[in-house]
């Protein structure tokens, strides 16, 4: 079988709905950053496939660039996460309650 | 465009530059007493300013074509740049008073008005990624960075999740629009769109997903939901920053895409983008009148005027769809709608940081954030100069005459009835309505009410000057707005309609 573009359409498509289902569902901070990352891949997996298409490498260095900013976001939101499990001992979201009102 | 040399890129390297010394000087530098490193910042912000003056001024692209100098991209600067003045005078001011000493939120602050710059001049769709989250990622760090504090943290937290899930969408809205014109540069994709089918699913699908992307960044709703617990958590200098540089960086960038997409998003989603604006205004009034925290009834403000601030948008496309009256082409049309916007955005600015800049003051005295309405009691005869500065300021937002306020919105609704949008106008009036009685609340409370045991106070001078400053700008700016209306008008006239 030949992959076209539309299999990689699909497969981003299907991982982007994944990590936005798990985002909306799971409570856990840590796998609710995981699945933005996963969101984050689908977007690559698009780029790739229409670079290929178009011939152009413009989505490539985009590409790189989103591995780059995903890595520094990451970094900040294990940070302050690590600070809210030091005073809270959890990290699930909904016990997030201090701006409540 | 021509393409331009270095040189028009000198303000943008001088606060990136500033931002790595100022973070160099507070790690090497032993003898450092607390306010140098708020100078530092300061000096670096003037001389971009400076430099942007004396520097380059012509209209081009820089970097192969990745960013747009000129009159557009100078405003903002200056605007950003300005922002960024008075929030270090307010950051100083505290620190040195409760030694709540966060050296780290300098170079943050430079690296945020970086981002802002690289985005309102962005004129590829990776310079705009890079300028947002540069601006973004900064401005999680400032608002959850307080350490000690769990509401600092869980306001960062929020942010940051909510930020990162929408920039998902933006990306996936820009990877689309990659697909369909094969380039990352507007000139491009814009080119592309004349050209081709125009509304192709990846067209409508890929503008639609970046409209949610800066739909949160502008706190539109439904994408609003991560404003009133993040600027209720953030420190009140950092709120201030927040409402009135974030928000006018969304719309920098958000104009110039609509000037550049216009025909897209006017045929497919301009009736969903009314139906958003008109909810973001009416919920944004609506749940400020039941807040009982100043800081979360400023944020819920604050949705409501990127409702206003939408409408103009809003105006600005109307012509393509053959909506607005047929005396007014599509030139004329803009030119109104885009300048009135800009004023907005200083005049918004301009009365939010001087509210803002009140709250922090009271916050500096015990350490806690001054945030609960009713204990504002009597601070008219506690502090004068800050109650009447906060008066002005609420009244201005209000859109009560004579203050700036009131001329922002009456710029942005003329525009919106030219457009032919009347019924748009008109709920923006009502909700401009609405929206003076919480802000009368707050004014009743500090004049009327007795003070209390437990009422605010706050003594720290310089940040009560640059406030009282920034209220007389707001009086000012309100008698005579003609000279800075006519400054966006020019700006205006630059962008390819």
């Amino acid at each position: 079988m030949e992959v076209t573009l539309t299999h990689y359409l699909v497969l981003a498509t299907l991982l982007f709905l994944t990590g936005m289902t798990g985002f909306v569902v799971r409570r856990n901070a840590i796998v609710m950053l995981m699945c933005v990352e996963l969101m984050l891949c689908a977007v690559n997996i698009v780029f790739v496939a229409f670079s290929r298409l178009h011939g152009d490498g413009g989505g490539h260095v985009f590409v790189l660039m989103n591995f780059a900013v995903a890595a520094a976001e990451a970094a900040i939101g294990l940070a302050i996460l690590v600070e809210i499990f030091r005073r809270r001992r959890t990290v699930d979201v909904d016990d997030l309650k201090a701006l409540m009102e | 465009m021509p393409e331009l040399g270095g040189a028009a890129l000198w303000p943008y390297l001088i606060v990136g530059g500033g931002g790595l010394l100022v973070m160099v000087v507070d790690s090497f530098v032993r003898t450092l007493k607390k306010d140098h490193l708020s100078y530092l910042t300061m000096f670096v912000l003037i001389a971009a300013i400076a430099v942007q003056i004396a520097g380059e001024t012509r209209e081009g692209t820089v970097l192969h074509g990745m960013l747009v100098t000129g009159a557009y991209a100078r405003f903002f600067n200056f605007l950003f740049a300005g922002i960024g003045v008075v929030t270090t005078i307010f950051a100083g001011g505290i620190f040195d008073r409760d030694g709540r000493h966060r050296p780290e939120v300098y170079p943050l602050l430079l690296f945020t008005v970086l981002g802002m710059m690289v985005l309102a001049a962005a004129n590829d769709l990776m310079t705009l990624f890079l300028g947002l989250e540069t601006m973004s990622l900064a401005t999680y760090v400032l608002a959850g960075g307080v350490r000690g504090d769990v509401r600092s943290s869980e306001a960062g937290f929020k942010y940051l999740v909510l930020g990162g899930f929408s920039s998902a969408f933006l990306l996936m809205g820009m990877a689309l629009l990659y697909g369909f014109a094969g380039d990352t540069g507007f000139a491009g994709i814009s080119a592309a769109m004349t050209q081709g089918e125009p509304d192709t699913i990846l067209v409508t699908l890929g503008m639609g997903l970046m409209l949610v992307g800066f739909g949160f960044k502008v706190a539109l709703v439904p994408f609003h939901m991560w404003t009133p617990d993040v600027y209720d958590g953030a420190p009140a200098y950092i709120t201030g920053f927040m409402a009135t540089a974030v928000k006018a960086a969304g719309f920098a960038i958000l104009l110039r895409w609509v000037v550049l997409m216009q025909p897209q998003l006017a045929f497919v989603w301009y009736p969903v983008l009314a139906v958003l604006a008109v909810l973001t205004m009416s919920v944004g009034n609506v749940v400020a009148i039941v807040q009982s925290n100043i800081k979360r009834m400023l944020a819920w403000s604050s949705i409501a005027h990127a409702g206003y601030l939408f409408l103009g948008l809003l105006a600005l496309m109307s012509p393509a769809r053959g909506g607005s009256d047929a005396m007014m082409r599509t030139r004329e049309m803009g030119e109104a709608a885009g300048s009135g916007l800009l004023f907005y955005l200083i005049a918004y600015s301009v009365m939010n940081l001087a509210a803002f800049g009140v709250v922090n003051v009271l916050s500096s005295e015990r350490g806690k954030e001054a945030d609960d309405i009713n204990r504002y009691a009597g601070l008219s005869r506690r502090r004068p100069v800050a109650a009447a500065v906060l008066a002005v300021a609420l009244l201005s937002l209000a859109g009560i005459p004579p203050f700036v306020g009131f001329m922002a919105k009456f710029y942005v609704f003329a525009a919106v009835v030219r457009a032919g949008l009347v019924p748009l106008a008109i709920i923006g009036v009502i909700n401009s309505l609405v929206s003076v009685y919480y802000y009368l609340r707050v004014i009743v409370v500090m004049y009327m009410n007795e003070p209390a045991e437990d009422s605010y106070d706050g003594t720290e001078w310089v940040s009560f000057v640059t406030a009282g400053a920034l209220a007389l700008l707001v009086i000012y700016l309100g008698v005579r707005p003609d000279a800075f209306h006519h400054a966006a008008e020019v700006v205006v006239r630059q962008l390819p309609f």
